[in-house]
């Protein structure tokens, strides 16, 4: 396991940030931690880091105890919001997080070079940290984060205020990173970007975890085919749908289930009535919609 | 690269990136010019490289009190005024931000995240801010250094002294400014708190002198002059001045902490500079020594000046580093 937190609390006063939450990542996969705002994820993945002192805090980091300094040696970190100096370039801001994890200088030029290629800042490295765009910006947190070679890399809010096509460069490095065999923690309230990325969520809500599990199992649980027809459907076609329990609209029938042959009788009815398909689709609860269920479920409960 | 280098080369690339540190530079080059300036001839003394002569019967080249009026200017004008004042409000100015925003939201994280342990980075970041102090004095004594030799004709290493002691005093508002600044985040609350602070030493520097030269002489000093005091008097001020030293005592001694420059310079043939002696000849052409007002300079020895100010520059310190170490950041 790269994370195995048995209980993790905050508390700022009368303030619960984090109740207890117990979690495991396990290694070599990205992992999304959601919720939505103020629901703690920063304070989460910050009081692993060590930039926040839990109130009580159980568990470990790279197989050492929560808060072990040196482990950190084997962490990288974006940091929501990430602001360097901006009197920096890109290639010293990477060159100072090398020299704060106390790399060879010989090893730390070589991954520098090799790093500020794959964020795509090689040409602009050497431009100053406040000429920079907010996803470039970015980019070069992603590679100052990456400098030491760490095997658990926390990247918070990684896209939030990059442009589309920001997103789609740090959704392909951080796929590079899992390739490589890094585990990657990304904490995010955007949940389309989580979902294209991230092998296993969990959501936090008011501080509790309300959900967790594989993504595709997430999704997978409430599985449909929705058949559309030319038009709309004769009034005994749809009684007879209604009557086995489909979801039946004007033009469509929904049917649940997780294999394609639960949709073949409506596909023989409609072909029966020489009724024309216009479409078949599966479709699966977005992680949107497991999201909001689960803070739903919270709140009401 | 080690830790330390990091953060060292970090605050240099910050100093770089600050124009007042050039502007405060070039004011020290100008001022160092202008030292340069001064020379002697037969006669008196010469301002603006013999712009303007003034003939003078004690201060002229060759004559013994040449070399005591030359380095005079430099401790009195250049570091009492510039390099102790101007200098460090410039250096107060420029440092403000440091840790205000490096605790900013964002910014802290990623080094906090590093293997490196809270006390060691803030010990780290607390002594690479002294760079300013540091850098700016000691360009400031080379040049110096050299216009000493060019005018009086000897080189002079124990003027270096003022390298360590400007930077010193600078310490002591230092850690006022970093453990405000850590406590409030704000760089306006840390700059006003460390003027209060450093016009609090300088006040209590006053009121000291005015008590001691009172109780010791019985003499205040006044507009006028100065104002002879009766016995009965001056046994009252004696039996106050404990009272009035209290604030003194507590406090850092900036001014004389840059004052034991004075003391620890030596002049041609291993002479001590002696402010009287500089003063009388200036003012009259013939030097003399005036033992009461030399006392009064050479007041509290370097042990004492220097190790009460550390007492307070270290509590501030810890506190500051105590701050620094259970923030959430």
């Amino acid at each position: 396991m790269a994370i195995e937190i048995e209980s993790l609390a905050k508390r700022y006063g009368r303030f619960e940030a984090l109740a207890g939450v117990s979690l495991s990542v396990k290694s070599g996969g990205v992992f999304g931690l959601l919720g939505p705002n103020g629901a703690g994820k920063s304070t989460l993945v910050k009081s692993l880091l060590t930039l926040v002192r839990p109130s009580r805090c159980q568990g470990t980091l790279l197989g050492r105890p929560i808060g072990h300094r040196a482990t950190l040696a084997k962490v990288g970190y974006l940091p929501e919001h990430a602001r360097f100096p901006d009197y920096l370039t890109g290639r010293q801001i990477v060159r100072m997080s090398a020299g704060l994890s106390q790399m060879a200088r010989k090893l730390a030029l070589a991954r520098e070079e090799m790093l500020l290629e794959r964020v795509g800042m090689a040409t602009r490295a050497d431009d100053v940290y406040r000429h920079y765009s907010k996803g470039m910006r970015q980019r070069i947190g992603i590679a100052q984060a990456l400098i030491h070679d760490p095997q658990l890399v926390f990247l918070d809010e990684p896209t939030d205020g990059v442009d589309p096509q920001g997103r789609v460069e740090i959704r392909r490095m951080i796929e590079e990173m899992k390739a490589e065999g890094r585990t990657v923690f990304v904490n995010s309230h955007l949940l389309d970007e989580v979902e294209q990325v991230a092998d296993e969520v969990a959501i936090l809500c008011g501080g509790r975890m309300v959900e967790r599990g594989r993504t595709a199992d997430l999704t997978r649980r409430e599985v449909s085919f929705v058949v559309r027809s030319q038009g709309p459907l004769p009034f005994e076609l749809k009684a007879a749908f209604e009557k086995e329990g489909w979801l039946v609209g004007a033009d469509s029938i929904e049917v649940r289930g997780e294999a394609a042959e639960v949709v073949q009788p409506v596909i023989d009815a409609l072909r029966a009535r020489n009724v024309s398909i216009r479409e078949i689709r599966e479709s699966r609860r977005s992680l949107e919609q497991v999201f909001l269920e689960a803070v739903n479920r919270k709140e009401e409960a | 690269m080690t830790q330390f280098g990091a953060i060292f080369v970090d605050s240099l690339r910050l100093l770089r990136g600050r124009s007042l540190f050039w502007i405060t530079l070039g004011i020290s080059l100008f001022a160092g010019l202008m030292y340069l300036s001064i020379g002697f001839t037969a006669t008196g003394y010469s301002v603006g490289f013999g712009l303007v002569a003034v003939d003078h019967p004690a201060i002229r080249a060759g004559s013994p009190m040449a070399g005591m009026f030359y380095f005079a200017i430099f401790s009195v004008f250049l570091v009492n005024v510039w390099l102790s004042w101007v200098a460090v409000v410039l250096a107060l100015i420029t440092c403000a931000p440091i840790f205000p925003e490096f605790m900013a939201e964002g910014a802290a994280g990623s080094v906090l995240s590093k293997p490196i342990s809270r006390w060691r980075l803030f010990a780290y970041k607390y002594v690479c801010g002294l760079l300013f102090a540091l850098i700016q004095t000691a360009a400031f004594c080379v040049l110096v250094f050299l216009a000493m030799r060019w005018r009086v004709g000897s080189w002079n290493p124990t003027i270096f002294w003022a390298v360590p002691l400007i930077t010193l005093m600078f310490s002591y508002l230092w850690a006022v400014m970093v453990a405000v600044g850590i406590k409030t985040r704000s760089v306006m609350a840390a700059l006003l708190s460390v003027m209060v602070v450093w016009m609090s030493c300088w006040m209590a520097k006053v009121v000291d002198d005015f008590a001691w030269s009172a109780s010791e002489s019985g003499e205040i000093p006044t507009i006028s002059g100065g104002e002879r005091l009766s016995t009965s008097e001056q046994a009252t001020w004696k039996r106050y001045q404990a009272l009035a030293e209290l604030p003194y005592r507590s406090l850092p001694k900036t001014t004389d902490t840059v004052n034991l420059l004075q003391r620890f310079v030596r002049l041609e043939g291993d002479r001590e500079f002696s402010m009287s002696e500089v003063t009388t000849a200036t003012l009259n052409g013939v030097p003399a020594k005036d033992t009461e007002v030399d006392a009064s300079m050479t007041r509290g020895s370097p042990q004492w000046i220097i190790g009460s100010s550390l007492v307070f520059e270290l509590m501030v310190v810890a506190y500051a580093g105590w701050l620094f170490c259970r923030r959430d950041f």
